[in-house]
């Protein structure tokens, strides 16, 4: 069976925190490699492809997002990069250049893990063609462009549709203000953030119980938006950092 | 000999009006004396010699005395209309006069001497008070030279320039341009090769360069423009400005200036050295912290330990210790942001509920032991600030919050609009504040002193959240009745709107 363990390749050039994470990601099922700096993380890739990577920003070889650049020159695997707080602006440009999610140290192990069975599900849906995703009493058919709450089909004005697609394609992880306005509104209204406050405020009311407490369209400030599945919102209810 | 000439001028001067004077009281006692048949009028001459002494001096006092002697003599003693006296005793009368008028010009002169000194007196000692009070309050040694140089300036009344004592050569007023001969004047007298100088700066000027005290360095190096001095009169000129500053050295002693000076600068590098220590201790401090946290989360994890409710608790406790280490950590990484005034929002539109919502899920395992409540009110108008800033400064006060309330109280997190302003609040129903700690509460370092001993903390909460608030143009106001009464601290965030709308095109 050991040939159907996904493989993680965990990048820190902190040897303590590649330990928990070996752990932690052993204990999940995951096998793992390290690397404890760019250029051996890089080779790693190459050699042994890897279903998910656990990338530090901060190694003493080269930066963490040029590390992240190189590897989608060819590869499409799932990323998750470790940040620090009070950095938004470079949370936002790691996942521009195709970090799939985030986790803030220090961070526990649930949530790390809950980013990465989302973004590693995202990929085996592209593969796949799984259609539809259920989350909670919400049910959103990707391909018959159907969404229903508790089984009562909602309507959606177009543009309304596109977001809550867009966040449902990205299920369980972040999907950055610039990605969204970029994609509904294109390009010069990168910086309008309200235009997705203001139709936000609005599929809240069409799908969340209480719209001003949102349990499945959560806000990341200064990030973007998260469309919550069940497995993250357990890691959550478990307490996160 | 310029100055002895203006001298001869200013008493020939005074000793004219004087004679006027004389002259106007003649003309008016002759006037009067034919109706009133005054005899003897001398004494009303004492008048104007009264007026000389005080006002123009003594030589002027004792030209009006002899002036009046004379005039009397002619107008008011027989035989009349001549210098002449004929009866001694009006002779006697006139020589009295003459003696009192000289001893009264005398008494005026020095009374009006006297009272000029004191007035100078006076206000030299309100100038020194002055002086030294800002001295006290001069929160650094900048501020410290800055008030030493004008107070000399003031004394020596000339243009002066302070350099420090030290190798640094900071200047008092750095826009001061100096030519580059008084910079290697003053440059030497720092390295201690000479004690004072002369130096011609080049443009016409004489500088005299010299320590401002000849006993210490510590008051450090004074350049003082003497301007277009002729070469003999150099000599001059430097004795009294030295007279000078040997007094304001005198006094700069006196007021423990040098104290002063090393205590603002001892002040300010450690402030500099604390703050980068900080600075690097937090970041070394969060890389094992953030091992040891998530190790943590996996033993809990881990069969073994999930098994054991011993186990699992003790997890637990490291786990929450880990993060409460790591919340104080990043207060005072904040802090530290704060006080360097490294607060830069970075604006956008948020809906205001957003804020209160993430801020519950961020702490969420903080507030367990509490109720949550919120009072959300629905389409509240969009605000444009630093959402994660605010949320911080939220944050501290929901902190607050759950820290000074008893376990299993309420904790209301609201967010409601007022004509002009957004308003998200937290509200308690714990330990209050007194009408005392209501004003203290957003002070640095602030601790409440019924707390102190109950509760930890570092005093830095609030004052984070008021710069994080005031930084997005809001403010932070708390409100209690009272001890035991509970808090409502309430952030205050000005709402506008958007200027563009997104379009309702024809798909709405």
């Amino acid at each position: 069976m050991s040939e159907a363990k996904p493989l993680a390749l965990v990048v820190d050039d902190e040897v303590q925190i590649r330990r928990f994470l070996r752990a932690g990601l052993e204990l999940d099922g995951f096998a793992v490699e390290e690397a404890e700096n760019g250029s051996e993380a890089l080779r790693s890739a190459t050699l042994q492809p890897p279903d998910l990577v656990i990338l530090d920003l901060g190694l003493p070889d080269m930066d963490g997002s040029e590390v992240l650049e190189r590897l989608r020159g060819w590869s499409t695997v799932p990323v998750i990069v470790l940040s620090v707080r009070s950095h938004e602006g470079e949370k936002v440009r790691l996942l521009e250049k195709g970090g799939d999610d985030y986790v803030v140290k220090p961070f526990g192990m649930a949530e790390l893990l809950a980013r990465a069975h989302a973004a590693m599900r995202r990929y085996a849906r592209a593969s796949t063609g799984e259609p539809v995703i259920n989350i909670g009493p919400l049910s959103i058919d990707l391909a018959a462009r159907i969404v229903t709450v508790h089984g009562a089909r909602v309507m959606f004005t177009p543009k309304e549709y596109r977001l809550l697609q867009l966040l449902a394609q990205h299920a369980g992880n972040v999907v950055t203000h610039q990605f969204l306005l970029k994609e509904i509104w294109g390009a010069p209204h990168l910086n309008d953030t309200h235009y997705l406050r203001i139709f936000m405020r609005k599929l809240r009311q069409k799908i969340e119980a209480n719209p001003t407490q949102p349990r499945i369209l959560l806000t990341e400030l200064g990030v973007g938006y998260r469309l919550v599945t069940p497995e993250a919102a357990a890691a959550s209810a478990s307490g996160r950092v | 000999m310029a100055i002895r000439f203006e001298r001869i001028q200013r008493e020939l001067r005074g000793s004219a009006i004087a004679l006027l004077m004389v002259a106007a009281t003649t003309l008016v006692v002759y006037a009067l004396a034919a109706s009133l048949e005054i005899r003897r009028g001398s004494a009303v001459y004492l008048l104007p010699v009264l007026l000389a002494g005080w006002h123009l001096g003594l030589i002027p006092a004792l030209v009006a005395a002899v002036a009046g002697v004379l005039l009397s003599g002619y107008f008011f003693f027989s035989p009349y209309y001549s210098f002449f006296v004929a009866r001694p005793n009006e002779f006697v009368t006139l020589l009295l006069f003459m003696v009192v008028a000289g001893v009264t010009s005398h008494l005026a002169n020095s009374m009006k001497q006297q009272t000029e000194l004191a007035r100078k007196r006076e206000k030299e000692m309100s100038d020194l008070y002055a002086f030294s009070r800002r001295l006290a309050v001069a929160p650094s040694a900048a501020d410290i030279h800055r008030a030493i140089e004008e107070h000399l300036a003031n004394l020596v009344q000339r243009k002066v320039v302070l350099f420090g004592a030290g190798p640094r050569r900071e200047t008092a007023s750095e826009a001061a341009p100096l030519s580059g001969r008084v910079h290697a004047a003053i440059a030497e007298i720092q390295e201690g090769r000479t004690a004072s100088t002369i130096v011609d700066d080049g443009a016409g000027d004489i500088w005299l360069v010299r320590r401002v005290s000849e006993k210490t360095a510590d008051f450090g190096v004074i350049a003082i423009d003497l301007g277009s001095v002729p070469a003999e009169k150099i000599e001059e000129v430097r004795q009294r400005v030295d007279e000078v500053l040997a007094d304001a050295a005198a006094t700069l002693e006196r007021l423990d200036v040098a104290r002063v000076l090393n205590d603002a600068k001892m002040r300010s590098e450690t402030e500099l050295l604390r703050e980068a220590l900080i600075g690097s201790v937090s970041h070394e401090l969060r890389t094992p912290l953030a091992s040891i946290l998530g190790a943590a989360t996996v033993l809990s994890q881990s069969p073994e330990v999930a098994r054991d409710e011993r186990l699992n608790s003790l997890a637990g406790v490291v786990r929450d210790e880990s993060e409460r280490l790591n919340n104080d950590i990043q207060n005072l990484l904040d802090a530290t942001r704060v006080s360097r005034q490294q607060i830069t929002p970075r604006a956008e539109w948020i809906e205001p509920q957003d804020i209160v919502n993430s801020a519950v899920e961020r702490r969420r395992r903080y507030l367990a032991a509490h109720q949550v409540l919120l009072d959300l009110e629905t389409n509240l108008p969009l605000i444009y600030v630093d959402a994660v800033l605010v949320e911080q400064a939220f944050v501290q006060i929901v902190d607050n919050a759950a820290k000074y309330s008893p376990a299993g109280s309420p904790i209301i997190l609201s967010a409601k609009r007022n004509a002009s302003h957004v308003v998200l609040s937290v509200r308690d129903v714990g330990a209050g504040l007194t009408a005392e700690e209501g004003t203290q509460i957003y002070e640095r370092f602030f601790r409440g002193k019924r707390h102190v001993a109950t509760t930890s903390g570092s005093g830095l909460g609030l004052w984070i959240a008021q710069a994080f608030v005031s930084a997005n143009g809001g403010k932070i106001e708390a409100e209690s009745a009272g001890i035991g009464q509970g808090t409502t601290v309430a952030i205050h965030l000005p709402f506008a709107t958007p200027t563009n709308q997104p379009e309702v095109g024809p798909d709405e």
